[in-house]
């Protein structure tokens, strides 16, 4: 009788033991309709999962590095992929936080451009990765939209019109921290998309987008959680809001929300995928990612969620089928990546962004104190 | 009987017996000291070790003085009139060249806080530096990228030439060191510090405020009423506390926004016309009345305790006395109940200096307290310095606090229940 209790109590700490080990390998990302594309888009039909040899634990974060830094100063990683800005990319990566990945062996793009040539804009002027430790993963956007019956008459369409608030009367909604804003306000000022990044970084360029915002002053509402601008707007708080282009492509795909961009002068900024340094699983993580970053697994997500695939190999598997998103509807015209919206985009500038951070972000501070 | 004297009493086993008595006590002490090892190793490890590494950190520079030692002891002797000597530029290039790709990462981004630009530089610099082969190295550095030829960036310096730096503790205020290493103010436009303690410390204190003037009448029916009232009450006063935050947060949004409940109910009853509707959220008023009423219960639950103790005679003497109830109640029952009074505003005043998601969310331009800031150098630009030394005077606030409390109201005064 107690050799039977006893064989039966270590079974159960082995079960458990071999239960954890299945569960070891952790997936981080931010949560919320975004991880939902990437379990349906790539963690779902990872050869692996779909075997049950593995089991990908996903956890949300709030994004930055401060996680990783601890881990890997502490020498316990227990991350193995985690979803990262650009900016969090070249940092982890000049800091020794995250692994260098080779991407001499991964999937070429059916026209035959090598794995690195298929990623065509990246925001620095050059196309490919941004840093040796991140690959691609999507292109999401600061876009301006309004509820267009808040408008009955002539409607916005252009960059200049947001910052118009005697034209447009009303509020906006911006977000509480300088990236995208900036740019934005470049646009506004008559600069053309493709110039932006050259005029921001030139002596008096961060003045000039500055002087601009001086048009919004006492008209801004600010938002610091991605959900509130679509209720600011819905809510008629503001008249227009920036938002992240897939909140507001699920909010009218999905819920059926009424809701038109301004695609003049969006935004675009990347997430990247990237291993953090002295992970337990590396090969299985490497894996994972040349399995994430194909061309099909790339376009498969933006069924999802109204993401661009970074890999153009991506957006041409959903031109050649729409309607793609997964209720039936077509994805495209909520996609801020086609190539005519591609034009009068701004592309953010990591490394520029990754220099002067810290700096704008105290200046933007002191601009919203002195907003009231 | 002259032997008994000389060696004392002995127990059975021939110890003497203050010998024996030492020893069981030993033991006991030592029982004693293993019960509370736990809670003492607990204590040293989770809260002693992390504040003296938190500490250190708001005035440790070491991580880039290993990399560019050489370059420091030149900018030392440096006039800074002019661009560096040819030296200089070859010091720099080699340690550049020679340095651990790691170490120069970290060492990039802790020049980036000093100016902004060093990061990308040092970067580009040591992917390119490779290809020169032979000095001389200023012009092929310049030629590099034209940073090199900027005074601007070679003066930056200057902040980070010793080991030990205040330098993050001057920026926790709106001040820097110049090339000189004096101290000067922040430019103008990146001044927000100064403010954003004056702004945190404010609301804390309104909070606080707020919390004891709606929380005294409240403890005051919960310690009064009887029992079958006063615990309909208290599960008022519980079951928002046991609401996730965000719900509450969010909750508040909805009420207080234009178009929301409190606003429409306004208008309906026809207080303010439609289009006057009132700006009561994303703002400071928003953020005051969020956390008022979350951080309310922690102002009634010690207020009650304490009241609950206080016995009705003293109230019931008094009036017989002949006192007018204002009187007596100001005289008799409100000085009893001070000890409640400092523990729920101590302990409110101190959640409230240290909030940043409510605020964030309901605060709109206002709602970046030091809370945020502090979040924001950790994850973001990881300058942990600055994070300590914000850290470090949120500390030091609430010791002083701590401190004149206990020369004002005594320490021994407070009281949980």
């Amino acid at each position: 009788m107690f050799k039977l209790i006893k064989i039966a109590f270590l079974g159960a700490i082995g079960l458990a033991f071999t239960a954890t080990a299945y569960a070891d390998f952790t997936f981080v990302s931010w949560g919320g309709a975004y991880t939902m594309s990437q379990q349906k888009g790539y963690i779902d039909t990872w050869g692996p999962v779909k075997d049950g040899s593995t089991k990908v634990s996903v956890e949300n974060y709030n994004g930055g590095l401060g996680e990783v830094k601890a881990q890997v100063e502490s020498g316990n990683v227990t991350w193995d992929v985690v979803d990262i800005l650009p900016v969090d990319a070249i940092n982890g990566c000049d800091e020794g936080l995250l692994e260098e990945l080779d991407f001499s062996s991964w999937e070429k793009a059916p026209n035959g451009d090598s794995f690195l040539d298929s990623i065509p804009e990246n925001g620095t002027g050059v196309s490919g990765t941004i840093s040796p430790c991140a690959a691609p993963q999507i292109w999401w956007t600061y876009v301006v939209i309004f509820d267009p019956k808040a408008f009955p008459g002539k409607k916005p369409k252009r960059m200049k019109d947001f910052f118009d608030v005697e034209k447009f009367p009303g509020k906006r909604g911006v977000h509480t921290w300088p990236q995208a804003i900036l740019e934005m306000a470049l646009v506004a000022d008559g600069v053309k998309p493709n110039k932006v990044n050259k005029i921001l970084q030139s002596t008096g360029g961060t003045d000039r987008a500055f002087a601009k915002l001086e048009d919004l002053k006492g008209h801004v509402v600010h938002w610091s959680a991605g959900a509130q601008p679509l209720e600011l707007v819905s809510s008629g708080e503001v008249v227009m809001s920036i938002v992240y282009n897939g909140r507001a492509g699920a909010a009218i795909l999905s819920e059926g929300a009424s809701f038109d961009y301004i695609w003049e002068g969006q935004v675009l900024d990347g997430d990247w995928v990237a291993i953090p340094k002295g992970s337990k699983n590396k090969a299985e993580a490497i894996e994972f990612l040349k399995h994430a970053t194909t061309c099909a697994s790339q376009a498969e997500q933006a069924r999802y969620i109204t993401y661009g695939p970074m890999r153009s190999c991506g957006n041409d598997i959903i031109k050649k089928n729409e309607p793609w998103f997964h209720n039936g509807i077509a994805v495209l015209p909520h996609m801020p990546t086609t190539k005519k919206r591609m034009k009068k985009s701004v592309v953010t500038d990591p490394v520029w962004w990754a220099d002067h951070n810290a700096e704008l972000k105290e200046q933007w501070a002191a601009w919203m104190a002195g907003n009231k | 009987m002259n032997q008994t004297a000389k060696t004392g009493i002995l127990t059975t086993d021939g110890i003497p017996l203050k010998v024996s008595l030492r020893r069981a006590e030993r033991i006991n002490k030592f029982r004693a000291f293993a019960l509370v090892l736990p809670l003492t190793l607990f204590i040293v490890i989770t809260f002693v070790i992390p504040i003296i590494a938190m500490l250190t950190r708001s005035v440790d520079d070491k991580q880039i003085n290993t990399v560019f030692p050489k370059t420091f002891e030149l900018y030392k002797q440096w006039d800074r009139k002019e661009l560096p000597t040819e030296e200089m530029y070859a010091t720099m290039f080699g340690e550049i060249v020679n340095a651990d790709k790691r170490a120069i990462g970290k060492a990039s981004t802790r020049m980036n806080y000093s100016k902004s630009g060093w990061k990308s530089l040092i970067k580009k610099s040591k992917r390119k530096f490779k290809k020169i082969k032979e000095g001389p190295y200023k012009e092929q550095m310049i030629a590099v990228d034209k940073r090199w030829g900027e005074m601007g960036f070679w003066k930056a310096l200057g902040e980070m030439v010793d080991p030990i730096t205040f330098g993050y503790f001057l920026n926790a205020v709106d001040l820097k060191y110049d090339s000189n290493k004096k101290i000067i103010r922040q430019p103008e436009n990146r001044r927000i510090y100064n403010y954003t303690w004056y702004k945190t410390v404010k609301i804390s204190v309104l909070v606080t405020l707020f919390c004891l003037i709606l929380g005294y009448p409240i403890a005051y029916l919960l310690a009064t009423l009887p029992l079958k009232y006063s615990n309909l009450l208290m599960i008022f006063v519980l079951l928002p506390f046991w609401t996730s935050l965000l719900v509450r947060t969010v909750s508040w949004i909805i009420i207080l926004m234009k178009k929301g409940v409190f606003n429409s109910i306004l208008v309906w009853a026809g207080v303010i016309a439609d289009e006057n509707r009132m700006q009561l959220i994303y703002n400071e008023t928003g953020t005051l009345i969020a956390m008022t009423q979350i951080l309310l219960p922690f102002m009634v639950l010690p207020l009650y305790a304490v009241m609950k103790t206080i016995s009705p005679t003293y109230m019931r003497a008094a009036l017989n006395l002949g006192a007018h109830p204002m009187h007596a109640f100001y005289r008799i029952y409100m000085p009893q109940t001070v000890p409640g009074v400092s523990a729920g505003g101590l302990l409110v005043f101190v959640l409230a200096i240290g909030y940043f998601i409510t605020p964030e969310l309901v605060g709109g331009a206002d709602g970046q307290l030091i809370g945020h800031w502090i979040a924001y150098h950790l994850k973001s630009t990881l300058n942990w310095g600055l994070c300590a030394a914000l850290g470090t005077i949120l500390l030091v606030v609430m010791l002083a606090l701590y401190w004149v409390y206990n020369k004002v109201v005594g320490i021994e005064n407070i009281k949980l229940g």
